[in-house]
């Protein structure tokens, strides 16, 4: 068989997979109607958003996903957030008995951090620095760290990944 | 390089992906003991859940993922709903300070809403897509199940599978 390789793939992610284990979230219907969202409500607080990203892995050097950008829609509403930041980490799963080890891939981020969190919709592009191949041991989650104002709102529309896959 | 092209491809899509509105909902066990549930209690209204097409997509265009249709596996308790109808949105993304844009895509249903999917069953409803869609990386979809429900009747649904052609 061939391999094959395929520079432009994408991935959604829903918002329904994402982890938030601070703040408090709901999932009503989206700002645009036929849309959903993980919604935090107004409150002073910092909130946790991870975001799994899943696209395929491989056992084999150099095959699988090659990870390249991560890409998030967002609408913050009522007041600019104080803070909206992203980190990404590469979780390396333990053996049995041993812990996951995260490390954090360099990226550059667009738009920048100061426009990230003004009151508007967002699309903010996450390109990693030096893209990789997702090991089979390995996963990837992107941590964002939501400061809201007293009247801050946010809603997640979802993520989407790009990647060449090659197999 | 090679070249793929599947007709035959299918996503199982969890019931930890959906997300409902009007009404409550929980993750349940199944009525089949080992099965998960995505279920909506007992409540006379009209209850939404989404479930969103979790499949590749691509950049290119005719690459990615051909969406074909998509199968619905649920379960009505207790009593019959008054009608169960799937309709799917495209959402296009927006730019960086723009919105989403949604529209409609046309799909047929294999259980009709009122005579068919509603009854009090297990049922496997196959929303077909009229003219299937190659999958933009700026678009995704999510499937629509309107339930019209009385006092009584609970849902679970189990889970969605996307069927789709694969070009890579």
């Amino acid at each position: 068989m061939g391999a094959i390789q395929d520079t432009a793939m994408s991935q959604f992610i829903p918002p329904s997979l994402f982890h938030r284990p601070t703040g408090t979230w709901t999932t009503p219907a989206g700002q645009v109607a036929g849309t959903i969202v993980e919604h935090v409500a107004a409150a002073d607080q910092t909130g946790l958003v991870n975001i799994p990203i899943l696209v395929p892995s491989n056992s084999n050097a150099l095959s699988g996903a090659y990870l390249k950008s991560i890409e998030i829609d967002y609408e913050i509403l009522v007041a600019d957030c104080d803070a909206f930041t992203f980190v990404i980490n590469k979780v390396t799963r333990g053996a049995d008995t041993a812990v996951a080890v995260v490390s954090a891939p360099a990226f550059t981020q667009s738009p920048a951090a100061a426009n990230c969190k003004t009151v508007d919709q967002h699309k903010a592009v996450l390109t990693i620095t030096t893209p990789f191949w997702i090991d089979n041991d390995e996963y990837v989650l992107v941590e964002v760290t939501v400061n809201q104002a007293a009247t801050t709102q946010v809603d997640f529309l979802g993520a989407v990944a790009n990647f060449t896959l090659k197999v | 390089m090679g070249y793929v092209h599947d007709t035959h491809m299918s996503q199982y899509i969890p019931p930890t992906a959906m997300m409902g509105t009007t009404g409550t909902y929980t993750q349940a066990a199944g009525a089949v003991t080992s099965t998960i549930a995505f279920h909506r209690a007992a409540a006379a209204s009209t209850g939404v859940i989404n479930i969103p097409v979790t499949l590749p997509s691509n950049s290119v265009a005719l690459k990615g993922a051909y969406l074909k249709s998509i199968e619905v596996d649920y379960e009505l308790l207790l009593a019959a709903a008054t009608s169960i109808t799937f309709s799917l949105n495209k959402v296009t993304r927006g730019a960086d300070t723009a919105v989403a844009v949604v529209s409609a895509v046309t799909v047929t249903q294999s259980l009709a809403a009122s005579a068919g999917a509603e009854t009090q069953d297990q049922h496997k409803c196959t929303v077909t897509l009229t003219t299937p869609e190659w999958i933009d990386n700026d678009c995704y979809y999510l499937l629509v199940m309107t339930a019209v429900c009385g006092g009584t009747v609970t849902i679970d649904v189990l889970g969605a599978v996307a069927n789709y052609t694969l070009r890579v």
